[in-house]
């Protein structure tokens, strides 16, 4: 028995290989490139000759991405935390309640998924000049809270209908409110599934790019995956072993993050996909 | 009378956030695809669908729609192909699934845009790794200008796509297959069924409706999908690779033709909503059939 699993073991992996090392092909290429030394990025070797770890500190310096990692905090913070407190009440409302309209709200959050930042870019572009909020950072995160807010009902729709009823049913037999219920028995159980979202929405707002690009001037004001950007864009010199450095410290939190959690994305997404 | 009216409260703030930043900037672009615009963003004077007609006089938009299609069409298939047998693997059980399952899902954790820089360091004709590692496995023995020409970047582009849309599809059939009972498979094996008959008559039908939701969400994000492109080629040389994506934005952003970029907003807008009801229509006629 022991054997058979090591054999399918082997042929499995030996089937992955190839979808694995096309993955893993750029991470490798950035880590790589990301600890060579400033005369070596410009020749292709797979092992440099020196492992400079002195560019990493070199990069923060000369990069400003101390500034760009505060402004994506605050906008993915922010973000999750807007998305989160408005999609729940609405989630609770889709899993609990039957109501005329449902099924059209349901349905508005599908379009509003369809019509995406970049089929809108030029009407929020012209809102957010009316507004006078161009290069505002909280103008960012009200867009990316509304642009969340369809996922985020999704997931935790899904989630919250898989809480047994009869626990809250127990509890207003005994006497209390539907809000005491909701508070002291169904958010607890939540909990769970209120975390994942959230972190799934933090990494979605982390790394959106095209609303930032549009709507932020000053390089004050670029969040990572922009700062990235404009170290490549545009320039005829580009320190590759700098990008790269960034890069890999602009993703890889987010990346172990992610490995730990996407357990529950099957979950979450898989359900709320076919109901 | 105070219940009936909670769920509408309750459902409320979200509607109206996600209702003003959709419907206003719609509201925005469908006033400024019918209007002639300067290139400071005046509204002049209302043209009906002379934006439009102008567009399809206008080569290199056709090109890119043509280009969406190619783009889409592969991404998506390309995608669903590959994704169907990593998800059968990974939903099996064997030594090192857990390290398997997150090296396929990096590429959903790394923002699009930092993979793409990377992906145009990689792909660099003298410096690049990708050359060079195509070269020590002896199979090529000069260097392509990978992203200096269409014919090889577009290519390259779709392949980049691919890669980081499998993550996804894998996580849906997965949540799929999980939901298939294991006794169906046993009982199957008693009557005789080999796996491939197994896949066929048990698996496939019941993977069904998650295939479905994949291809309908996957077309809707790849169909959308800016950085890939943006990041690697900005739809360049020449505009030979651009996308509706890109090139709405190249209108709208570079070349100060709002009018015309609104137009591509929402002829791609009316592409979206004709190819989601056409599917849902042929998905419920089959499930009736069914």
């Amino acid at each position: 028995m022991r054997r058979r699993k090591l054999l399918r073991s082997l042929v499995f992996w030996v089937l992955l290989s190839p979808i694995v090392v096309a993955i893993l092909f750029p991470y490798a290429v950035m880590l790589i490139t990301a600890l060579k030394s400033p005369t070596e990025v410009h020749d292709p070797t797979w092992w440099p000759s020196e492992w400079r770890w002195r560019n990493f500190p070199e990069m923060w310096e000369t990069s400003g991405f101390a500034p760009a990692l505060l402004n994506s905090l605050y906008v993915a913070g922010l973000t999750t935390l807007g998305a989160i407190v408005i999609s729940i009440p609405a989630a609770y409302a889709l899993s609990r309640f039957r109501f005329v309209g449902r099924g059209a709200f349901s349905q508005f959050l599908l379009v509003s998924q369809m019509l995406s930042p970049i089929v809108l870019v030029i009407g929020l572009f012209r809102l957010v000049v009316g507004l006078g909020a161009i290069d505002n950072l909280s103008a960012l995160t009200v867009i990316y809270i509304a642009f969340n807010i369809a996922f985020c009902v999704w997931m935790l729709q899904s989630y919250f209908a898989t809480i047994p009823r009869d626990l809250e049913e127990a509890a207003w037999l005994e006497g209390a409110g539907r809000v005491q219920t909701l508070i002291s028995v169904f958010l607890p159980l939540a909990t769970p599934a209120m975390v994942v979202t959230a972190i799934f929405t933090f990494i979605n707002a982390w790394n959106e790019f095209v609303i930032a690009l549009t709507m932020l001037r000053r390089e004050d004001n670029y969040t990572l995956p922009l700062r990235v950007f404009s170290l490549v864009a545009g320039r005829y010199t580009v320190d590759w072993h700098y990008v790269m450095a960034a890069a890999f410290v602009a993703s890889a939190p987010v990346a172990v993050i992610f490995a730990w959690l996407q357990r529950y994305l099957v979950r979450g997404l898989a359900l709320g996909a076919v109901k | 009378m105070s219940r009936s009216f909670t769920p509408y409260f309750l459902i409320l703030p979200s509607f109206l956030l996600a209702a003003a930043i959709v419907l206003w900037p719609l509201k925005e672009i469908v006033s400024l695809a019918t209007h002639d615009v300067n290139r400071f963003g005046m509204l002049r004077d209302f043209v009906g669908l002379a934006n439009f007609q102008s567009l399809f006089r206008d080569p290199d938009f056709l090109n890119a729609l043509w280009r969406t299609l190619i783009w889409t069409v592969g991404v998506v298939l390309g995608t669903l192909v590959i994704s169907t047998p990593i998800a059968l693997i990974l939903n099996e059980d064997f030594y090192g699934r857990g390290l398997a399952r997150i090296l396929i899902m990096l590429p959903w954790a790394v923002s699009l845009t930092m993979t793409a820089v990377i992906w145009r360091w990689a792909l660099n004709g003298e410096s690049g790794m990708l050359n060079s590692a195509l070269r020590d496995l002896g199979l090529m023995d000069q260097n392509i200008q990978w992203l200096a020409q269409a014919a090889t970047a577009f290519p390259m582009q779709i392949l980049i796509g691919v890669l980081v849309s499998i993550p996804f599809t894998v996580t849906i059939f997965l949540g799929g297959l999980s939901s298939v009972p294991d006794d169906l498979y046993d009982a199957a094996a008693i009557e005789g069924a080999g796996s491939w008959d197994q896949f066929r008559l048990i698996t496939l039908p019941l993977l069904r409706p998650f295939i479905n939701i994949a291809f309908v969400l996957n077309t809707i994000y790849v169909f959308n999908s800016f950085p890939i492109i943006w990041a690697t080629t900005q739809g360049g040389p020449a505009n030979s690779t651009d996308i509706l994506v890109t090139y709405l934005y190249k209108l709208g952003f570079r070349l100060g033709r709002l009018g015309d970029a609104a137009a591509v907003s929402l002829i791609m807008f009316a592409i979206l909503l004709v190819f989601t009801m056409v599917y849902v229509r042929l998905a419920m006629r089959e499930e009736q059939a069914a």
